[in-house]
């Protein structure tokens, strides 16, 4: 069986323009996607999730996510939650600032002592978290619960995703019009395995889609017969192309 | 002071990804922090995605300025989504097309050019601002 479509973890800033915490959100963001958990870890704009299209919306099925906030109006988690999905955790800055006694963030432009700080504090509690959800590393000080198992990761360079899109594709299964993520990347991780559609294959494909995807109990028949039919069609477009 | 006039709302790209956002950023700053503190009014983007009420009534109630650092135009259609009026768009990108000489790099900290990029742009916002205020009613609702 072909390897699972590579996923990262996703980080989501709040970037609020307004506050030095939103600020930090972003340095703290950025030094965990450039520095710390380099290639283990993707991002996307916030706006997108409205902005962008289906793709874009897909970012938190596809990825497990962390949002990071820097005030308790938490956009970044509610608009995560809202347009996307369920953020596998969720921070603040805020918060993390007064558990560690930190006072006076300031400087949304340029930050301040205790702004650099936080940065640094913010940034490593992401890094736990990023660990956790990768199922390496554990470390059990990592201040929020998650809830996404293991994944696999590469270390290809600092990911943006803004724009790209995680692949949907947009099925009627028993009866329902169901957005299944990341199935243009598993049929041709499949074909790449030069697997054919077969009742084999049909079982391998409906443990991979489980992985990005939530099939109820009940309706597993239904969804192993779709996608191999539409594993059959995609093959034969590809070999007529 | 700016006469009981309604201030101008600036919404810059929270773009993370690229360093054309953080010119987006730094140019909002810029004209917000510098140039024209009394007559503008930075507002996050992320409170458009949340739908928060004070922003949404913010961008209905004042003419607003986007600053968008890619094609993808968040600002601008956040701020048409929450049903307010875009007085002007602005793209980074249109901006550095006239002014290749300086190329910005850098996201977390932008190099020296961006900075000029951003100082630029926002000095060409600031004439907008300004234009707007002549032509605004006195005593409107504030921002």
């Amino acid at each position: 069986m072909p390897s699972l479509p590579e996923r990262k973890v996703g980080i989501v800033a709040c970037s609020g323009e307004e506050i030095a915490e939103g600020t930090v959100t972003r340095l703290a963001a950025l030094k965990v996607l450039h520095e710390l958990r380099r290639g283990e870890t993707v991002t996307i704009c916030l706006p997108l999730f409205l902005a962008g299209g289906e793709g874009d919306r897909a970012f938190a099925k596809f990825h497990p996510t962390i949002t990071v906030d820097g005030c308790d109006l938490k956009c970044a988690a509610h608009g995560t939650e809202t347009y996307s999905g369920k953020p596998a955790a969720s921070i603040v800055v805020s918060e993390i600032a007064a558990e560690h006694g930190i006072a006076g963030i300031e400087g949304r432009r340029c930050l301040n002592q205790a702004g650099q700080k936080a940065v640094e504090l913010v940034a490593e509690r992401l890094a736990a978290l990023v660990d956790q959800l990768l199922g390496k590393r554990e470390r059990p000080d990592a201040g929020a619960s998650v809830e996404t198992p293991a994944a696999s990761v590469d270390s290809g360079v600092v990911g943006c995703s803004c724009g790209s899109g995680i692949p949907v594709k947009v099925l009627t299964i028993a009866g329902q019009s169901v957005e299944v993520v990341a199935l243009p990347l598993i049929f041709d991780k499949l074909r790449e395995a030069r697997r054919v559609p077969s009742e084999a294959v049909a079982q391998d494909l409906l443990e991979m889609v489980k992985v990005y995807n939530y099939v109820r109990p009940e309706t597993e028949a239904s969804w192993r017969e779709v996608l191999l039919r539409e594993f059959a069609a995609h093959c034969e477009r590809e070999l007529s192309r | 002071m700016n006469d009981g006039k309604p201030r101008v709302v600036i919404v810059p790209c929270s773009g993370i990804g690229k360093a054309f956002g953080s010119v987006a950023r730094e140019a909002g700053y810029e004209l917000c922090d510098e140039l024209r503190p009394n007559t503008t009014r930075l507002v996050a983007l992320s409170k458009l995605v949340l739908g928060d009420e004070q922003a949404r009534a913010r961008v209905r109630q004042c003419p607003a300025i986007t600053i968008d650092g890619c094609k993808l135009l968040c600002a601008a259609k956040l701020v048409k989504h929450n049903g307010g009026t875009i007085a002007r768009e602005v793209a980074v990108l249109d901006a550095y097309r006239q002014h290749k000489e300086f190329k910005p790099d850098g996201i977390a900290e932008l190099n020296a050019h961006g900075r000029q990029l951003a100082r630029i742009m926002a000095e060409e916002i600031a004439e907008v601002v300004d234009e707007l205020g002549r032509h605004a009613p006195s005593g409107g609702n504030h921002a």
